[in-house]
């Protein structure tokens, strides 16, 4: 699920960025740091939508650097158990067989046992997610596709 | 069952009851009741007893306690017939044997009596004996007296003389009682009551003749018979399990040798006392007999067939016999021999592999098969030589005692075979949860989901919420259902989802976690969260858990993604820890091979920090990022997390293979972003940096260092060999551990240890750490006196490039940090000042050593020389700054930053600076390109810093002609060779690997020299061969062997100054 967060953060600038682009580099810092990462807590930052208020800076001994307390809004993506996802395949390997058969080679996928629907890497589909873990960095999930109206919504293939 | 009991129970009570009131004695003859109390008598226990039927001890009891007694009997009938026997046995005696002394004592023998008749209802139940040889007079004249006491009951009745007090009395006496009775928790206590006290006959074990046990129990109890009560035992024993002893119940050893006079194959020489403590586990019955029921995993103990698994598809508990169900292990062509009457060799080694049974091969070695019903199953065998065989399985009946049914833990691998010949799942099903009929106990606790597996509700789904011994209350999914169920164990199963996280508990994945994809039945799939791999385990070994951990990931010494050296002196990464082995990914690049390596079969942990050049030179330490662009694994892209031999591991997570482990050549590597070594590690790689580097530039310069010798670093190769280095002698001061601080002489450098004898202590020190020679700062430049002069002479070397004096410093980072990577890069400076006329000389030098940034900003004034590079090298330094991500500004980080920065500051702006000066811009260029401190390389930095140096050294060109090289030229890259080397640095380069395109002037910066490989004719760019022209033999990490042209000679050079020859 997607959110719409406020969060904080600090961020520890170069002297040599001070000056009239200051909050200009705060941000493209920011920016950098922070979006396309993940924290447990919040899950998967995906971007940074604006900046509601940058603090004071402090200067810390001995360095130089300045610390700025930025808030900024940010959305956020955070999966969650029984939650429907559509997600595009990026890898395809060997886990379980199920009523799908694995087929390796080349461009590994899964195949029906007609043959009429394969799951290939690129491959766009519909899941549910069934559990997740959570840890500081990472969420990781499994989903199912053995649900009504799951499964593959556009294969690549086909087309 | 105890209810049903119960309600009889309490049918009898009521009679009983008023027998209380009436006095005994009219005695009856026996009716058909008696009949059949005999009938059950006759099934006895298997143990036999011998009653004593003169009781010595008169036992007083009140009616009330009695029947409190007798009711906790019943209540443990089931689990505890020896307690049974025991306590109703004597009294039974009471009533059996002294016939007399009923009348005496007639409360007594009326509780006795009820009680034998309750006993003898279990008796029933349990049967199993044999035990013809009660004698049937005996039991009858037993139950002749109990007659006789019920009897007066029913007259009793018609009294009516007190009901009112009746009723009171039964109501004091059963309300405790059914309390008791119904109440499970109070018959442990009551339990307890009944164990054997000291004023208790005690057990005596006695040795009988093997095979005679149940023979000498049996005579005693004749010769109690015969003699009566002058036989002063109680009871005797033989169980079956215990081989060569009988036990015997006496009150003194005496007594119990007395008894064995007389009699054949008992040994009452030596008699033992069991311990009271004891005494009940003796005649506990043990569960094994029990759990061999069909179905059950077993193991056979003896034969062919030793350590095979087996399923029990029949029990003949008379016999002592089981059929099971085996793979066999059948030399067909051994058989068809012997049938034929050949000449069988026997080869006592040889056990043929488990295999299915194939009845047409069979038949086409002629080997004689007959088809046969068995008449009991009806089902049908292959009889072949005697063996009966069906679905290829062997059938084979053993005896009980060649087969082990405790703590058998069948492997997937075998289950999957029993599976094999197309057995449905219920079988499956069926045949696993048999598994559960040795499971340890504790085995559900409170809150765990379980699914019932067995009986009307199975599929119920719940949660545990009481455990006890045998029963697990569990609360219902369902609605509708009491709130809590009480369930035998063996029918539950604990319950997953997918999604679960889990993790195992027992078993051969003992430890690892993951979480549930896949639930089949009792096996659950996992995948796990260490490998990614799923792996299969019983839903029995599972818990739930939220922890991740990586599973067993340790032997001895080993860790899981070690690197580590084999025996064979290949290498690799481990990537799984198993039970007894480690797979490793070999430390092969043309193609991933993991292979299993056992524990011996490892020589050493390799955890050297090195560092090694990627494609484009770029040093790759430890931790770096890197992205693979070519071989096998192309694309894939991760932080190096070993470095040995040239060769990468990289650790890719989306890389499912190998637990995500990546083998690759640095030189197939590219490093993504800056290197993310903390200051330390990086501190110590940008030592070995400097001395991968120096060999090259060392040779050049002989005259450079005339007197002194070459530095510290410039054997930085050599460290780990010979003892003796250029700054032998030289002044340092410490700068880390506990001698931090002192000055002291050098007096001998061997690998990385130095000896310095302390100035002020009069003593020599040995620091032993790897890191020790960095924390040896070299002292003030006055005190060691070589290196002035070769600085002195590098300065002036030079007079006319005044903007590379600052350049000059650099090197000492990279010449010293084998030594001390640290400080050098800070006071050399410093140092340059000592000499710079220029220079005044103002800042403290304790201010440089403490790390300081404000020093730095001095930094510019020491060159006063060259006025039109001091604007821009102050922002410089702040570049330099901002490498080190996040503001970390360790005393190591610093002046490796700002050594790079520096490096980097004159570049732009000196482009006329020949030689190798064009690799900096290279770094220069790039840095401003980074904002936000995007951390910039510092070995790039460091690196580069190498190149003018060589250049200033050389006064010619690093680039020589003829050498192939990369073009980089707004974004697109060709191949080229240099076909000239212009004055100014640059190049004049005919584009194409064969030199038959355009000729282009191309500045340094924009090029890169092709690294050779093996084989390739390459040309020598540094270093005293300069020039010579050769041959790549071979590549050691990151040293070439090459053949020289001219001389023949086999030289190892750094790959670094070797390029390719077009």
């Amino acid at each position: 699920m997607f959110f719409h967060i406020v969060l904080e953060r600090n961020m520890q600038l170069h002297p040599r960025h001070f000056g009239r682009s200051l909050r200009e580099n705060i941000v493209s810092k920011l920016m950098k740091d922070v979006e396309g990462t993940c924290s447990g807590r919040h899950g998967f930052v995906v971007a940074i939508t604006g900046i509601e208020n940058i603090g004071k800076g402090l200067i810390r001994d001995g360095t130089g650097f300045v610390t700025f307390p930025v808030k900024y809004q940010c959305v956020v993506f955070r999966p969650f158990k029984g939650e429907i996802l559509e997600a595009v395949v990026t890898m395809v390997n060997k886990l379980i067989p199920d009523d799908m058969e694995f087929q390796s080679g080349d461009m590994p996928n899964y195949t029906t046992s007609d043959g009429s629907v394969k799951i290939q890497k690129d491959s766009e589909v519909r899941l549910k997610i069934i559990g997740t873990r959570v840890d500081a960095t990472e969420i990781f999930c499994i989903g199912t596709i053995k649900d009504d109206f799951l499964g593959v919504i556009n294969d690549p293939a086909a087309a | 069952m105890p209810l049903r009991r119960r309600d009889e129970d309490d049918d009898e009570m009521e009679p009983e009851d008023d027998e209380e009131y009436g006095e005994e004695g009219e005695q009856q003859a026996l009716d058909d009741e008696e009949l059949e109390a005999e009938e059950e008598e006759e099934e006895e226990e298997e143990e036999v007893e011998t009653r004593r039927g003169g009781s010595s001890r008169k036992r007083r009891r009140s009616d009330f306690i009695d029947d409190v007694a007798e009711e906790d009997d019943e209540e443990e009938e089931d689990d505890d017939d020896d307690e049974d026997d025991y306590g109703g046995g004597g009294r039974r005696g009471g009533g059996g044997g002294g016939g007399g002394r009923r009348n005496k004592k007639p409360s007594g023998s009326q509780f006795f009596d009820l009680e034998a008749e309750v006993d003898s209802d279990d008796e029933e139940e349990d049967e199993d004996g044999e035990d013809d040889f009660i004698d049937r007079d005996v039991v009858a004249e037993e139950d002749d007296h109990r007659r006789m006491h019920r009897r007066p009951l029913l007259p009793r009745e018609d009294d009516q003389e007190d009901v009112e007090a009746l009723e009171r009395r039964i109501q004091q006496r059963y309300a405790r009682s059914s309390h008791t009775e119904y109440d499970e928790e109070t018959t442990d206590v009551d339990q307890q009551a009944l164990l054997p006290s000291v004023r208790d006959p005690k057990l005596w074990m006695v040795k009988c003749a093997i095979g005679k046990e149940r023979e000498v129990a049996a005579c005693l109890m004749q010769k109690f018979i015969d003699k009566g009560s002058e036989l002063q035992i109680k009871s005797v024993v033989a169980l079956d399990h215990l081989k060569n002893y009988i036990y015997i119940e006496a009150d003194k050893e005496a007594h119990a040798k007395e008894a064995c006079k007389g009699l054949r194959n008992i040994y009452a020489q030596k008699v033992m006392l069991v311990p009271i403590r004891e005494m009940t586990e003796v005649l506990s019955v043990e569960s094994k007999a029990i759990d061999l029921s069909r179905d059950t995993w077993v193991r056979m103990k003896i034969g062919t067939y030793k350590g095979d698994l087996a399923k029990v598809v029949d029990v003949d508990n008379v016999r002592q016999r089981v059929t099971v169900k085996l793979i066999p292990r059948i030399d067909l062509q051994a058989l068809a021999n012997k049938l034929e009457g050949r000449e069988v060799v026997k080869k006592k080694a040889f056990v043929p592999p488990p295999r299915f049974m194939n009845i047409d091969e069979a038949r086409e070695l002629h080997i004689r098969v007959e088809r046969r019903r068995d008449p009991m199953t009806g089902d049908y065998f292959e009889n072949i030589g005697g063996m009966l065989f069906k679905d290829g399985f062997l059938y084979k009946t053993v005896s009980m005692k060649s087969i082990s049914a405790q703590n058998i833990k069948p492997t997937f691998d075998e289950l999957e075979k029993f599976r094999k010949p197309g057995e449905n799942g219920d079988g499956d099903i069926a045949s696993l949860s048999t598994l559960f009929a040795n499971r340890k106990k504790g085995h559900f606790m409170k809150g765990d989901a379980v699914i019932v597996v067995k009986g009307d509700l199975k599929n119920l789904k719940g949660w545990v919420e009481k455990v006890e011994e045998d029963n697990v209350h569990i609360r219902p999914e369902m609605k509708g259902l009491p709130k809590t169920l009480a369930v035998h164990e063996k029918e539950l199963c604990k319950y997953f989802e997918p999604g679960n996280h889990v993790k195992v508990v027992s078993g051969t994945q003992e430890g690892s976690t993951g979480m549930v994809v896949k639930v089949e039945q009792h096996v659950l799939i996992i995948l796990s969260d260490t490998t990614k791999e799923h792996i299969r385990v019983f839903a029995d070994d599972v818990v739930e858990s939220s922890e991740v951990t990586t599973g067993v990931t340790r032997i001895g010494d080993y860790e899981l993604h070690d690197l580590v050296l084999l025996d064979n002196m290949s290498f690799g990464v481990i990537i799984r820890v198993e039970s007894e082995a480690f797979q490793v990914l070999k430390g092969v690049t043309d193609r991933p091979e993991a292979s299993l390596v056992k524990l011996r079969e490892i020589k050493c942990k390799l955890d050297k920090k090195t560092s090694v050049q990627d494609r484009f030179k770029n040093t790759v330490s430890v931790k770096d990022v890197v992205r693979i662009v070519d071989g096998p694994c192309r694309g894939k892209q991760g932080p190096v997390e070993h470095i040995y031999k040239g060769v990468l591991f990289v650790y890719d997570r989306h890389h499912l293979e190998h637990a995500g482990f990546i083998c690759a050549k640095s030189q197939s590597c590219v490093i993504v972003g800056g290197s993310r070594g903390n200051g330390d590690r990086n501190g110590d790689s940008y030592s070995r940096l400097s001395h991968l580097r120096t060999p090259s530039h060392i040779p050049q310069s002989p005259k450079r260092f005339p007197r002194g010798g070459p530095p510290i670093d410039s054997r930085g190769r050599n460290r780990g060999g010979r003892g003796h280095d250029g700054s032998t002698g030289a002044t340092v001061k410490i700068c880390k551990g506990p001698f931090k601080g002192y000055r002291g002489r050098v007096k001998e450098i061997k690998g990385q240890t130095v000896r310095i004898e302390l100035e002020s202590q009069m003593k020599v020190v040995t620091g032993k750490s790897t890191f020790d020679r960095s924390c040896v700062s070299d002292n003030l430049a006055v005190t060691t006196p070589y290196r002035d002069t070769s600085r002195y002479g590098m300065g002036s070397e030079t007079p006319m490039h005044p903007s590379r004096t600052p350049l000059h410093p650099y090197m000492t980072p990279m010449r010293d940090p084998g030594a001390t990577p640290i400080h050098d890069g800070m006071r050399t400076p410093m140092r340059d000042r000592a000499w710079n006329p220029y220079t005044p000389m103002s800042p403290p030098r304790d201010n440089w050593e403490d790390g300081n940034p404000a020093s730095w900003g001095t930094s510019p004034q020491y060159q006063p020389g060259s006025p039109p590079s001091r604007p821009y090298e102050a922002p410089t330094p702040g570049s330099g700054w901002a490498n080190t991500p996040g503001g970390n500004y360790s005393e190591a980080g610093t002046p490796r930053d700002s050594s790079s920065a520096y490096a980097n500051a004159p570049s732009p702006y000196l482009p006329s600076t020949p030689g190798g000066q064009p690799m900096t811009p290279n770094s220069a260029s790039y840095l401003p390109g980074t904002p936000g401190g995007q951390p910039m390389t510092p070995g790039t930095g460091g690196l580069d810093v190498m190149s003018p140096v060589i250049g200033g050294e050389n006064d010619g060109p690093w680039f020589i002609p003829d050498i192939l090289v990369n073009i980089r030229r707004s974004g697109e890259e060709s191949v080229g060779v240099i076909r000239e080397v212009l004055a100014d640095g640059s190049c004049r380069v005919v584009l194409g690997s064969s030199g038959g395109g355009d000729m282009v002037v191309v500045l340094p910066v924009e090029m890169e020299v092709v690294v050779p490989r093996k084989n390739d004719r390459i040309k020598i760019m540094g270093g005293a061969l300069r020039g010579s022209t050769g041959k790549l033999i071979g590549v050691d990490g990151t040293d070439g062997i090459v053949k020289v042209d001219d001389t023949l000679d086999v030289k190892i050079l750094d790959l670094a100054i070797l390029a390719k020859l077009a």
